[in-house]
């Protein structure tokens, strides 16, 4: 299929392929996040003793883990330039159910490959409505946020069920190596699968054409119907991760957990540098969002203030950043600029 | 240069096209042959278009008869087309603006190692295949969305030829480009024919076809109705042949 076989020899031709610099290849929307990051954590550090003491970093990253996970997989829906309302409800059904199926006898490692499969099911549900169907991902999502959720509350009643400490389920939850939660090490794995998925294969690639422009993709003979539902079971298999990490560590399945976590999922994703329009996603980008957010509650927390400063904080920060994002490219050149002057 | 049968690529007999109670072509006639540019030409709704959408497999055409290297064929899809080796670029150019002119060349048929897409060597192709073709980018690493409106339809038609058609169709190439940016168009187009592909030109620019043409087919109201070497045409008898007018008077309409 390739028109040329022999390797670029000229020097124009080895000029053409040459990689660009690390300047001109980076996301500015990220690196702009990253600045904004660092920046909080410096304030935070010197707000506060306890914040940089390894106890809380390692806790900060138990608590990063499932938005995280649910972010990585959300980096590739959005991308695309779908959106999944559904992961918190997705969350709230497999912790649940999970917990269910444990307190009926059903040994833990089964209820560990169920809830990847109910994670990853309900995404396909999501897909095949929205990639077969033809109904735009936000409005199914929105269906399906009610009807996972609604489903779980029906069959517990609304009762957190709680999960037998001796199970192997609810020991994953305390389970720690080096100093980190087993959360933090598969959210970890996670992040490095989403960046080389993302960046590194086809799939990645198409994802991202999907999201730039659908009918070229499609014209170049790729089915991106099946780019559309492998993105969105993505992200349910992610969302049924994170209701098992979650499960796990409180020690019970509610159907009332992780209640606007879709929200938290998509600022973290959106921070990060990703493109609400699609065509345009960073894996780098959505950990440091996510880090982000975590950082602001958890160090709003330590300093002492109210707990409701939080939300508003975040939301701030949130319209602040698409704001700079918006102008991205004025603000690339002020600081080439700037660096040039130097 | 002239009708010698095995250079004939492409011949279509009496193509006609309905869509409902409208029929947008009644009988089409047309010829190609190696390493011949052809301007295809006709007032808006000629069927222009339609033809090549019909030759490119994208619409099947109701009667008549397609020969593609004096075989009888019938395209039920783009990919029918493609196999035959002719390839076509629509005037949306389908490209991704946020992927880069490599893997704008690519898109679809990535190498590949292992899982992963081999950029190392898809760049070094795409970088070959450019040079090959004059096209001028700075880097294969480009967004495509930060080229000019000239460089996406280079690398457009790059990625069309890079497929190796005997056929190249291009829909409106130089329209709303600037001036310099037609120039390298043109000089692509001849390019390619240079190398034995024959190409059809859709434009409303009549002066391009006077550039690279060899020879004109003018479409009116669904058919082919003329089919003149471009260096028995001046322009005012090309406007005429367009609008069915005395060249007289077609002067009289079309001059400023």
């Amino acid at each position: 299929m390739t028109a040329t076989t022999a390797p670029a020899s000229t020097e124009t031709t080895r000029q053409l392929a040459r990689q660009q610099s690390w300047w001109e290849r980076s996301n500015k929307a990220t690196m702009v996040m990253a600045g904004v990051t660092a920046a909080v954590c410096v304030f935070f550090a010197l707000a506060s003793d306890t914040f940089l003491t390894f106890a809380n970093v390692s806790n900060l990253a138990t608590q990063v883990a499932p938005v995280l996970i649910v972010a990585v997989a959300m980096t590739f829906v959005i991308t695309a330039g779908q959106i999944d309302l559904s992961v918190g409800s997705i969350i709230a059904f497999v912790s649940a159910v999970s917990a269910q199926l444990l307190a009926a006898g059903w040994d833990s490692s089964i209820v560990l490959i169920a809830g990847l499969v109910m994670g990853a099911g309900w995404g396909m549900v999501n897909g095949w409505f929205t990639a077969y169907a033809g109904i735009p991902a936000f409005i199914v999502t929105l269906a399906t946020l009610s009807v996972i959720r609604g489903i779980a509350l029906l069959t517990t009643q609304g009762f957190s069920v709680p999960i037998d400490f001796d199970t192997f389920f609810a020991q994953l939850g305390s389970a720690r190596w080096l100093g980190l939660s087993s959360s933090a090490w598969i959210a970890l794995v996670v992040v490095v699968l989403g960046l080389v998925v993302l960046h590194r294969t086809p799939f990645g690639q198409y994802v991202i054409g999907t999201g730039a422009a659908e009918e070229s993709v499609r014209r170049a003979g790729v089915n991106v119907r099946r780019v559309k539902l492998m993105a969105l079971t993505l992200s349910g298999l992610a969302a049924g991760i994170a209701g098992i990490l979650v499960a796990a560590r409180l020690g019970s399945g509610s159907a009332n957990s992780a209640q606007g976590f879709e929200l938290t999922v998509i600022a973290a994703v959106v921070l990060g540098g990703t493109s609400l329009f699609g065509g345009r996603g960073t894996v780098v980008g959505t950990l440091i969002g996510a880090i982000l957010i975590t950082v602001i509650a958890n160090g709003l927390t330590l300093v002492g203030v109210s707990p409701f400063l939080t939300p508003i904080i975040t939301g701030t920060v949130l319209l602040a950043v698409i704001w700079v994002n918006l102008r991205g490219k004025d603000i690339g050149q002020a600081l080439r600029s700037l660096v040039a002057g130097r | 240069m002239a009708g010698e049968t095995e250079d004939l690529l492409v011949e279509l007999k009496g193509i006609t096209k309905s869509y409902g109670p409208v029929q947008s072509l009644r009988g089409v006639d047309l010829t190609l042959r190696r390493g011949e540019v052809l301007g295809l030409v006709g007032d808006n709704g000629a069927g222009k278009s339609t033809l090549m959408k019909v030759l490119a497999g994208a619409v099947q055409h109701g009667g008549g008869e397609i020969r593609v290297h004096g075989r009888p064929v019938r395209f039920a899809n783009p990919a029918d087309a493609q196999a035959e080796k002719i390839g076509i670029v629509y005037q949306d150019l389908a490209l991704c603006d946020t992927i880069d002119v490599a893997g704008n060349l690519f898109l679809g048929r990535e190498p590949r190692k292992g899982p992963f897409i081999d950029r190392r060597t898809m760049h070094e192709q795409a970088a070959q295949i450019l040079s090959d073709l004059h096209v001028k980018v700075s880097s294969t690493h480009q967004e495509i969305g930060t080229l000019s409106g000239g460089q996406r339809q280079t690398v457009a038609i790059a990625r069309a030829v890079s497929f190796k058609p005997d056929v190249l169709i291009l829909d409106e190439p130089t329209a709303a480009l600037a001036v310099a940016e037609v120039e390298s168009v043109l000089r692509l187009i001849t390019d390619v024919a240079a190398r034995g592909v024959g190409v059809i030109l859709i434009t409303h620019r009549l002066q391009d076809l006077f550039r690279v043409c060899d020879r004109i087919t003018v479409m009116y109201e669904g058919q082919s109705v003329d089919d003149v070497p471009i260096d028995q045409l001046d322009i005012e008898k090309l406007v005429a042949l367009i609008t069915r007018s005395e060249p007289q008077k077609a002067q009289k309409e079309v001059s400023p």
